[in-house]
C-alpha cells in the first residue's frame, strides 16, 4: 500500500459526498413508477384519472404521452413505457410526479390497469420448444442488427466452429459430458438508482446514477427528439453499479415526466424496485459441455451448448452471448470446437451486462467440467490445466495468435500461494479455476491542464463507478509529468464538460481513457520542456521531468520547478493538453466458423486469471465457508497496485456470493420471491476470507497505458468455478446448480431429492 | 393526521404516553424498518424509552439476574455474568443482525417484537425468564411461555410496557447454548435455531433439561419430549441425536425461499443436537466459545 488517498475517498468515507438521491432543487417534485406486477399480459385499459385527481399530483404519463417507438442496442424490442403487451413483472406502465415520494407512490397505485393474461414461459429449455408461448409475437416488425439471428423465442444465437469436433470426439481416448444449471443473480449496487431531471427551456439537465453518461445523453435525445447539445448528463458520486447501471436507464422517462409536470422531478428507486426493474442482471443458464481428451490429458475437442436467459427484452445481452461461446472454450488449447450459444426470451426481468457479462457463469460450468475431465483421465486438476492452458504463440478459439501472455504463470502462482497439495482436514479442500476476459478498444478523451499555481486538473469523460479506475488517472499524469499524483484534481462525469468516453463498462476505463490521459499529459510535458528550454538554455530533448521539476538530464543541479514554469505559462500560452489515445487494433482471427458476429470474434488484449480457493463444508447442514483465496491476475502492467488489489478483493467476494449465496428465486407465477436484502444473500464483510492477491505484471502490446489491461471484471470470473470445485472435492460429489446454497449442498452430500422454491424438482 | 414523538426521562411519563396509545420505541431496529417493508403503518404516537434510566442495566442478585428492557444486545454480549452463567443469551445476543443492530437493538425489543425467529427468545424461555410488565395501573410478571401467544403477538395488555426481564440464577453444573443455522456470518435471520439448557448431576447424567426451537413453529416453543428423553442420560452424541430427532418431530416448518420444510426439519435435528452438546460441555466446565453457532460450525460430533 502506498498510502495515497483516493481523490473521492474522504467524501465517501465521511459521508460528506453527494449522490443523486441527496440532490434537491427548488420546486422539485418526486417521481414514482407504476410497475406491471404481472409477467405476461395484454393491456386492455389504462385509466389514470384517479391518480391525476389526487391533490398534489402534477403529472401522470404513459406510453400514450411519449410514443411507442422501439429502441434497443442490438434488437429494437423496447418501448419507454409498456405498450400493448406486458412481458415481465417489472415493466414500467406509467410515471407519476407529485409533491412527496409517498404521494407519488400512492398515486401510482391508483392507476387502473386492466389486462388479459397471456400464457407465460419462464423455463429456458421450454422456451425453445416448438409449442412454447412467444414472448414477442410480432418481432418481425422490430429493427435489429444484421448479425442478430432471430428464431421464435431465440433472440440470437452465436457459434464458434473450428476443425471437426465430431470426428475428433470419435478419436478421443476419453469423452466427458456435463450439464450444469445456473440461477440468475443481481448486481446489487449499494446505491439504488436515482434520476433528477430539470428543464430550462429546450434544455434538460439530468443528474443520474448511470455508469454510461454519454449513452444516457444519446438515449434521452433520441427518445425525446432533442439535439444532444440540449441534453446534459451529470453523475454525482456513484454508489456502485457492477454493470447494472450500464446502458441507458429510465432517464428519458423521468425527463418526460419533468417536462409534463413543468417542474424538476427526482425519482429514487427503493431496494425492491432496484431488484426487479432494471434491465440488467446476471442470466440463468443451462450449460452442456463435452470434451474429448487424449490419454495424456490434452484436449482434442470441445462441444458445448449454452442456453442463456435473455429475459423479456434484449438490452446488451446479444454481445455477451457471443463472448459466452469463447468462455465455453476457455483459456486453453482446443484444436476442434463446436460451440453454440442461444439467447432465449422468457417472461422474466431482462438480463444484461453485470461485471464480466456471462463469463463467471460459463466459466463456473466449464471449470467444473474440467475437474470431471481430470478425474476421468486420472490427472490432478491443476496438472490437467497446466497441460492445456494457452501460452505465447498458441491459437485461440478463432485462431487469433496469443502474443506474450501470463496465463500459465497465473496458474502456477495461484497454486503456490494457496499451498496447493498440502494436507487439509477432511471437511476442507482447495479448488482451482482459470479464466480469461477481453478488452474493448474504444474512443475515449481527456484534457489535462496545469494551473498557474502548479496544481493540475484532469478533465475526463470517464465514469467512476467506484472501481477506482478514474481515481488512478492522477497516478498516470504524475508519472508523465514527474509530479505528485495528489497535485491533480478531477473534473469528471459531466457530458458538457468533458470529451466522450464509453463509460464504466467492460473494464475499459484504464485501458482506453488511460491512453487518452497519457496523451494529454504528454502534450503538457512537451509544453513544459519548451518553456524550461528557454529558462535553462538547453535543448528540450535534453530535459527530463522529475520530482516536480524540469532538469537537464545528467545535470540535476540545472533545473527549474514546474510551479515556476506554470507561473510563466499563466501569463502566456497556458499549459493545456488534450488526448484521445488511438484505440489499438483487435487481433486478426478466422471468423469463418462464427455465426452471430456481433464484434467479439477475437479477444483484444485478453487478461488471464487463476483463483485457488480453500473451503470448509459443514456436511450436516450444507453450509460452505470460504476460508482462503489466492487470486492471481495477468492484467498487463498494473498502474495502481492499491486500486487493483481493491478491485480483486471485491471481485472475489462478489464471485463467492454468486457461488454459494446469491441466487434470484422466482415463484411459479413469475414473480420474484427474494427481491430484498434479507433473502437475497450478499456476502458480508464477516464472510470475506483471507485473499492473497498477486499480479503477473507483463506489459501488453496493443493495450492501455504502459501496457495496462483492465482488472475490474476479470477478477470475478474464476471465483465461482473455483469454489464449486473445492466443494466437490470435499463432498466427492458435485452440486450441479448455481449457487451452491446450503440446502443444495446438503441435498447433494446426503443424496436427498429436493424441491426448489419454485416447485421444480432437482 | 398529526404524528407525535415524545422522549420522556421518567418511566411514569412513558407509561402515561403508552396508556394514551403511544407505541414504545426502543432500539429502533423494527418499528420504522417494518413500516418501510410494508408490514405495518407507522403509529401516530411514538414514545422513545431510551432516556429512562430505570429501564437500563444488568443487575446480578443472589437468586435473580435482572436485565433492563432497554439493554442492548451488545451490552448483554459483554456482560461477564451473562457470558458465564446464561451463555445461551450471550450466544444469541452476539448474532442478532449486524454490529450496528446489536449496538442499538435491545433485548426488550427483541422479546416484545414476538417474531418466531427472534434469537434471544429461545434462550430466555429455557432460562425460565419472566417478563416484568408495567402500566400506570400496576405491575405484573408473566412467563415467557405465557407472553408469546402468536407470531408478532404477546399477551401484554394495551398500556403495558416491558420494563425488565428477570431470570433465576441457574443451579450449579448448568450450561446453556443457542445455535442457529447460518447461511452467512452477519445480517442473518434464523431459519432454524435451537436452545439447550442442561444441568448435570454429580455422576455426569442430565438432571434437568430445557430444549426450545426457534423459527420452526408459529411461536418459539419448548420441546418437552426432547427434554424428557434427556433426563437421566449422559449427554453424549446418542442422547443428543435422539433429542434432536424429537425436536425435529415437534417442529412444523414451512417451505419458502429460505428453505424447504424437509430441509428445515432435518436441520432442526442437527442444530438441536449441536446446542445440546455445547450446553453439556459448558455444564461440565469445558469452554465452548460464544457464539456457539460459530464454534459448532462443521462439528462432526
Amino acid at each position: 500500500m502506498t498510502g495515497r488517498v483516493r481523490p473521492d475517498g474522504r467524501a465517501k468515507v465521511t459521508g460528506s459526498g453527494r449522490y443523486t438521491a441527496d440532490l434537491s432543487v427548488s420546486g422539485m417534485l418526486h417521481g414514482a413508477f407504476r410497475f406491471a406486477g404481472v409477467p405476461h399480459a395484454r393491456i386492455t385499459r389504462i385509466d389514470t384519472s384517479a391518480a391525476r385527481a389526487l391533490p398534489g399530483v402534477f403529472a401522470v404519463i404513459t406510453a400514450a404521452d411519449v410514443g411507442t417507438e422501439r429502441h434497443g442496442l442490438f434488437v429494437q424490442d423496447r418501448t419507454l413505457f409498456a405498450h400493448d403487451v406486458i412481458r415481465w413483472e417489472g415493466e414500467v406502465i406509467a410515471a407519476v410526479a407529485a409533491r412527496t415520494p409517498d404521494l407519488a407512490r400512492r398515486a401510482a397505485a391508483l392507476i387502473e390497469v386492466d389486462v388479459e393474461h397471456l400464457p407465460c414461459v419462464f423455463d429456458l429449455e421450454a422456451a425453445l420448444e416448438a409449442g412454447s408461448p412467444l414472448v414477442h409475437e410480432d418481432w418481425e416488425s422490430y429493427g435489429a442488427g444484421d448479425e442478430v439471428i432471430r428464431d421464435r423465442n431465440e433472440a440470437t444465437r452465436c457459434s464458434i466452429v473450428k476443425g471437426d469436433a465430431a470426428a475428433a470426439m470419435d478419436g478421443a481416448a476419453i469423452v466427458v459430458s456435463s450439464r450444469y444449471v445456473a440461477d440468475g443473480s443481481q448486481p446489487t449496487p449499494m446505491e439504488p438508482r436515482a434520476i433528477l431531471a430539470e428543464w430550462n427551456g429546450p434544455e434538460v439537465t439530468i443528474h443520474s446514477s448511470t455508469q454510461v453518461p454519454f449513452a444516457a445523453r444519446g438515449h434521452v435525445a433520441a427518445a425525446l427528439g432533442l439535439a444532444e447539445s440540449n441534453v446534459r448528463v451529470i453523475v454525482p458520486l456513484l454508489g456502485g453499479g457492477f454493470g447494472g447501471k450500464c446502458e441507458p436507464h429510465f432517464e428519458p422517462q423521468v425527463a418526460a415526466l419533468a417536462r409534463a409536470a413543468g417542474r424538476p422531478v427526482r425519482l429514487v428507486f427503493n431496494r425492491h424496485e432496484e431488484f426487479i426493474a432494471p434491465d440488467h442482471r446476471r442470466e440463468r443458464m443451462v450449460l452442456h459441455y463435452e470434451t474429448g481428451v487424449s490419454a495424456n490429458g490434452e484436449f482434442v475437442a470441445r462441444r458445448a451448448r449454452l442456453i442463456i436467459e435473455n429475459g423479456a427484452y434484449s438490452a446488451d445481452q446479444p454481445a455477451a452471448v457471443q463472448m459466452a461461446a469463447h468462455f465455453a472454450v476457455g483459456p486453453y488449447r482446443v484444436p476442434n470446437i463446436e460451440v453454440w450459444s442461444h439467447l432465449v426470451y422468457t417472461n422474466t426481468q431482462p438480463t444484461g451486462s453485470v461485471r464480466a457479462p456471462a463469463a463467471p457463469t460459463v466459466c463456473w460450468g466449464l471449470e467444473q467440467h474440467l475437474d470431471e475431465v481430470a478425474a476421468a483421465v486420472g490427472l490432478d486438476p491443476v496438472e490437467l490445466r497446466r497441460r492445456n492452458i494457452v501460452r505465447e504463440g498458441d491459437l485461440g478459439a478463432t485462431s487469433q495468435v496469443y502474443d506474450r501472455i501470463g496465463a500459465a504463470e497465473a496458474l502456477e502462482r495461484a497454486a503456490e500461494l494457496i499451498g496447493y497439495g498440502r494436507q487439509l482436514p477432511d471437511d476442507e479442500a482447495i479448488g482451482v479455476a482459470c479464466a480469461f476476459w477481453p478488452m474493448f478498444p474504444m474512443a475515449s478523451g481527456a484534457y489535462v491542464k496545469l494551473n498557474g499555481d502548479g496544481s493540475g486538473t484532469i478533465v475526463t469523460g470517464a465514469q467512476e463507478n467506484g472501481s477506482g479506475a478514474v481515481m488512478a488517472m492522477p497516478v498516470l499524469v504524475g508519472q508523465i509529468l514527474g509530479m505528485n499524483p495528489e497535485s491533480f484534481s478531477l473534473v469528471y462525469q459531466d457530458t458538457s464538460a468533458a470529451p466522450f468516453d464509453a463509460g464504466s463498462a467492460g473494464s475499459q476505463t484504464m485501458f482506453n481513457n488511460g491512453r487518452a490521459v497519457v496523451a494529454a499529459a504528454t502534450e503538457i510535458a512537451e509544453q513544459l520542456r519548451a518553456l524550461a528550454a528557454d529558462v535553462l538554455e538547453a535543448a528540450p530533448e535534453d530535459l527530463e521531468l522529475v520530482g516536480g521539476a524540469v532538469r537537464v538530464k545528467g545535470t540535476p543541479t540545472r533545473s527549474v520547478p514546474i510551479v515556476e514554469l506554470a507561473g510563466i505559462a499563466q501569463g502566456g500560452s497556458l499549459l493545456l493538453g488534450r488526448g484521445s489515445g488511438d484505440p489499438p487494433p483487435v487481433p486478426e482471427c478466422d471468423a469463418s466458423g462464427c455465426v452471430g458476429r456481433l464484434g467479439v470474434e477475437s479477444f483484444a488484449a485478453p487478461t488471464f486469471s487463476t483463483h485457488a480457493v480453500r473451503v470448509k463444508v459443514d456436511r450436516d447442514t450444507g453450509v460452505v465457508r470460504v476460508l482462503e483465496v489466492a487470486a492471481v491476475q495477468e492484467s498487463g502492467h498494473i498502474v495502481d497496485p492499491d486500486g487493483a488489489i481493491g478491485q480483486v478483493r471485491g471481485g472475489v467476494v462478489m464471485g463467492i456470493g454468486q457461488a454459494i449465496s446469491e441466487g434470484m428465486v422466482d415463484g411459479s407465477d413469475g414473480t420474484r420471491r427474494n427481491a430484498h436484502l434479507l433473502d437475497y444473500k450478499l456476502q458480508t464483510a464477516a464472510d470475506a476470507p483471507v485473499i492473497h492477491c498477486d499480479f503477473v505484471d507483463i506489459p501488453a502490446e496493443n493495450a492501455g497505458p504502459f501496457g495496462a489491461k483492465g482488472v475490474g471484471e476479470p477478477c470475478t470470473v474464476p471465483t465461482p468455478g473455483a469454489v464449486a470445485n473445492a466443494i466437490a472435492r470435499v463432498l466427492g460429489k458435485r452440486v450441479h446448480l448455481l449457487p451452491a446454497t446450503p440446502e443444495r449442498v446438503w441435498a447433494a452430500a446426503n443424496e436427498v431429492a429436493m424441491i426448489e422454491p419454485n416447485g421444480a424438482s432437482r | 393526521m398529526s404524528a407525535t414523538f415524545v422522549a420522556p426521562a421518567t418511566l411514569d411519563e412513558v407509561l402515561v404516553a403508552i396508556a394514551a396509545g403511544a407505541v414504545p420505541l426502543a432500539g429502533g431496529t423494527d418499528l420504522v424498518v417494518g413500516h418501510r417493508q410494508g408490514k405495518r403503518p407507522l403509529p401516530d404516537a411514538v414514545v422513545a424509552i431510551d432516556r429512562v434510566a430505570a429501564l437500563k442495566g444488568i443487575t446480578t442478585g443472589d437468586t435473580t439476574l435482572t436485565i433492563g428492557a432497554f439493554t442492548s444486545h451488545d451490552e448483554a454480549v459483554h456482560d461477564d455474568g451473562i457470558r458465564a452463567l446464561f451463555s445461551a443469551i450471550a450466544d444469541a445476543s452476539a448474532i442478532v443482525g449486524s454490529e450496528a443492530t446489536r449496538s442499538t437493538g435491545t433485548l426488550g425489543g427483541n422479546l416484545m417484537n414476538a417474531s418466531p425467529a427472534a434469537d434471544t427468545v429461545g434462550p430466555l424461555l429455557c432460562h425460565d425468564a419472566v417478563a416484568v410488565l408495567r402500566s400506570t395501573i400496576g405491575e405484573r410478571r408473566v412467563t415467557i411461555m405465557d407472553l408469546l401467544v402468536g407470531p408478532g403477538r404477546t399477551s401484554a395488555e394495551p398500556g403495558e410496557l416491558l420494563t425488565a426481564i428477570e431470570i433465576p440464577q441457574p443451579l450449579a453444573s448448568t450450561g446453556s447454548a443457542y445455535v442457529r443455522l447460518e447461511y452467512r456470518r452477519h445480517m442473518e435471520i434464523a431459519v432454524v435455531g435451537a436452545t439447550a439448557l442442561l444441568t448435570l448431576a454429580a455422576d455426569g447424567t442430565i438432571s434437568a433439561a430445557r430444549i426450545s426451537i426457534t423459527a420452526l413453529a408459529p411461536t418459539i416453543r419448548r420441546v418437552p419430549e426432547a427434554e424428557a428423553a434427556l433426563i437421566g442420560r449422559l449427554p453424549d452424541r446418542a442422547a443428543a441425536d435422539e433429542a434432536g430427532r424429537l425436536a425435529a418431530a415437534a417442529s412444523s416448518p414451512i417451505s419458502d425461499v429460505r428453505g424447504s420444510a424437509d430441509y428445515r426439519r432435518a436441520m432442526a435435528a442437527v442444530i438441536t443436537r449441536r446446542a445440546i452438546l455445547a450446553a453439556a460441555a459448558r455444564a461440565a466446565g469445558s469452554p465452548v466459545a460464544s457464539p456457539a453457532s460459530d464454534s459448532t460450525f462443521g462439528a462432526q460430533s
